[in-house]
């Protein structure tokens, strides 16, 4: 492979002086109470955790060609290249705002929204969670989770993916600014991805 | 069993085996997907020399590609070698398409041109027999492209007929006509491919009950007053709200329906009364009034007027499909306008959307339905509005109210008809 070249990313070391153990463990717990809040189907008061003014983004993710002019390279097989997501063409599979995710709230206590009733059973395991960067009240922080989900009559279901957050820090915690859900199954073979991720 | 009883003669009973019965989708298989024009994409997907997007015909896949002089060539993804798909990427732009095994590769236009193997050997196989299979057929109709495996079936003009009105009344809207905005959503259901179809055919009347949880009153309310439902001939169908002349032009125009275009500011607002503005122009007076709800061509392909999304219900077995879908925005719209518009399809269907979540649990249901034993004796019914379509004065096809079923009793004839040319 002469013409590699083999580009490979550095990695930043965790700094304590830029995320201090007391901050880190903070945004955490802010993660794992929403987890509670999700799985024990409380949608009215997750979307208080949500900022107004959220965007809410599941991208697409497709299987391109590769790009001769990277291979040898780790860009070659980058992530970012399957997602269909705002800023490219194709069709995203979830891009909403607060009004959306309001919606869905409302949509998830009729009785008649057949697809969740009864309703399915979740529990999700929120985990790897890294602040990538903290400016004035705004932090970029990425976490994985496994949801596990269950719908009445039909098989359990596994769905894998990362977060993408930028939170905002206010006096009584954290809100949800941005959210971009990558998930991970290449074919989508599951009942929904209208679920709250 | 014989397909005569499955389909009653008028089509009001049809038994449940066929969603269910796996000798039913193998004969459908050989009377439907190897006789029908099938759609494969849109020219948008594919503008510059080399341009390629996958595709399916029924199960089988294939490469439909852009090749010298602007030609379109649509090749099943199969090496003539061992059989490997040549191509795994969803769409890109190449020279070459090559087998992993051996490296065989063939060119855009599916000619074999090189087996890297030949050399070492003396007898030298006739590459021009040994190209990728074509699909023997291809036609287009206003940049959709479709293909067909039967190498006597009519022109696609032909096959969609009147049809064509009511396609027109949409494309003929947009002075450059429309986009495939990039890769389409894909996912699969565990339904049987013809409940999608059906869904998208003509079945309006199931959104006031089924998405009562989304959709207002108000929606429902235009949908029964004003909507009309068309066979132009069985198997293809349009439903719309023939809007009254002195309507407000947000309330007739294409986009103003959905809530990324209604959400999106004053600029996209603007650009939808322009399009509206000309719409008596470019369709005529009576197409200018319609609204646009659902349509189907036979066999598998949708489209949502008013989402904007082409859709095909791909057959993956009696009890699976998988499901493609298309946002479509106009080919003259600013980017910024697409990126809004397609939000009107892919916030509301898919495999995510607010509606759509509530169709795709239907058809799961309705395949556990259609598979439960000792029911031979309990057809479903489809019997509402028997004979109560009309021909209309100014439009092509029979008219009715959208609570006809007819445009499912249509499909259903063709569909017998069409498997009982392949039974033995």
């Amino acid at each position: 492979m002469s013409e590699s070249k083999g580009e490979a990313t550095q990695v930043d070391a965790y700094d304590p002086k830029a995320v201090s153990p007391e901050f880190q463990l903070a945004v955490e717990q802010f993660y794992y109470r929403e987890a509670r809040i999700l799985d024990g189907r409380r949608y009215q008061t997750w979307l208080g955790l949500c900022d107004p003014s959220i965007r809410y983004i599941m991208p697409s993710r497709t299987n391109p060609l590769v790009d001769n002019d990277e291979r040898g390279n780790e860009s070659m097989l980058s992530v970012e290249r399957e997602l269909d997501g705002l800023e490219s063409e194709g069709t995203p599979i979830r891009n909403e705002t607060y009004a959306y995710l309001m919606l869905r709230v409302e949509r998830s206590f009729k009785p008649n929204s057949w697809a969740e009733n009864p309703p399915a059973r979740t529990r999700r395991i929120v985990g790897n969670v890294e602040i990538l960067d903290v400016r004035d009240d705004r932090l970029s922080v990425t976490s994985a989770f496994h949801l596990h989900y269950s719908r009445p009559g039909s098989a359990n279901f596994m769905f894998a993916g990362q977060r993408q957050d930028v939170l905002l820090r206010s006096d009584d915690g954290f809100r949800i600014l941005d959210r971009m859900i990558v998930m991970d199954m290449a074919d989508i073979d599951l009942p929904t991805l209208g679920l709250f991720f | 069993m014989k397909i005569a009883e499955v389909v009653s003669d008028d089509a009001t009973l049809i038994r449940r085996e066929a969603w269910s019965s796996p000798e039913i989708y193998e004969l459908e298989m050989k009377g439907i997907f190897r006789k029908s024009w099938l759609f494969l994409g849109h020219e948008s997907q594919i503008p510059e020399l080399g341009d390629f997007v996958q595709a399916y015909m029924g199960e089988t896949p294939i490469i439909l590609s852009r090749g010298p002089e602007g030609r379109v060539y649509a090749n099943i993804n199969s090496c003539s070698h061992r059989g490997l798909p040549v191509c795994r990427a969803d769409r890109g732009n190449t020279t070459k398409f090559v087998c992993p095994y051996h490296n065989w590769n063939y060119d855009v236009t599916g000619k074999l041109v090189a087996i890297p193997q030949e050399r070492h050997v003396e007898s030298r196989p006739d590459k021009r027999q040994l190209g990728l299979k074509a699909v023997p057929r291809i036609d287009s109709w206003n940049g959709m492209i479709f293909g067909s495996f039967d190498p006597e079936i009519v022109s696609l003009d032909e096959y969609l007929g009147d049809q064509r009105f009511y396609l027109d009344a949409f494309f003929g809207r947009f002075p450059q006509g429309v986009e495939f905005y990039g890769a389409p959503q894909r996912w699969k259901i565990n339904a049987n491919w013809k409940l999608p179809m059906e869904n998208q055919l003509g079945d309006v009347n199931h959104g006031p009950f089924l998405h009562a949880a989304v959709i207002p009153p108000e929606a429902n309310r235009e949908v029964f007053e004003l909507g009309l439902s068309v066979v132009t001939e069985p198997g293809h169908g349009a439903t719309f709200r023939l809007m009254p002349e002195d309507a407000p032009v947000e309330n007739v125009a294409w986009g103003f329906e959905g809530m990324a275009s209604l959400l999106g500011g004053p600029e996209i607002h603007e650009y939808l009364r322009e399009i509206q503005a000309k719409a008596v122009e470019r369709v005529g007076p009576l197409r200018a009034r319609m609204k646009g709800l659902t349509y189907g061509v036979f066999p598998n392909l949708s489209f949502l007027w008013s989402n904007t999304a082409f859709k095909v219900s791909h057959p993956r077995g009696p009890g699976k499909v998988e499901y493609w879908s298309w946002s479509v925005v106009p080919a003259d719209a600013p980017d910024e306008f697409k990126k809004i518009l397609r939000g009107n399809h892919t916030a509301f269907f898919g495999p995510g959307g607010i509606l759509e979540q509530e169709d795709s649990e239907a058809w799961v249901q309705q395949f556990a339905g259609a598979s439960i034993d000792f029911m031979e004796d309990r057809p479903f019914y489809y019997g509402l509005g028997l004979d109560e379509e009309k021909p209309h004065s100014d439009m092509p096809g029979l008219v009715s109210v959208t609570a006809n079923e007819f445009y499912a009793r249509h499909f259903f004839k063709r569909w017998r008809s069409a498997l009982e040319a392949v039974e033995s």
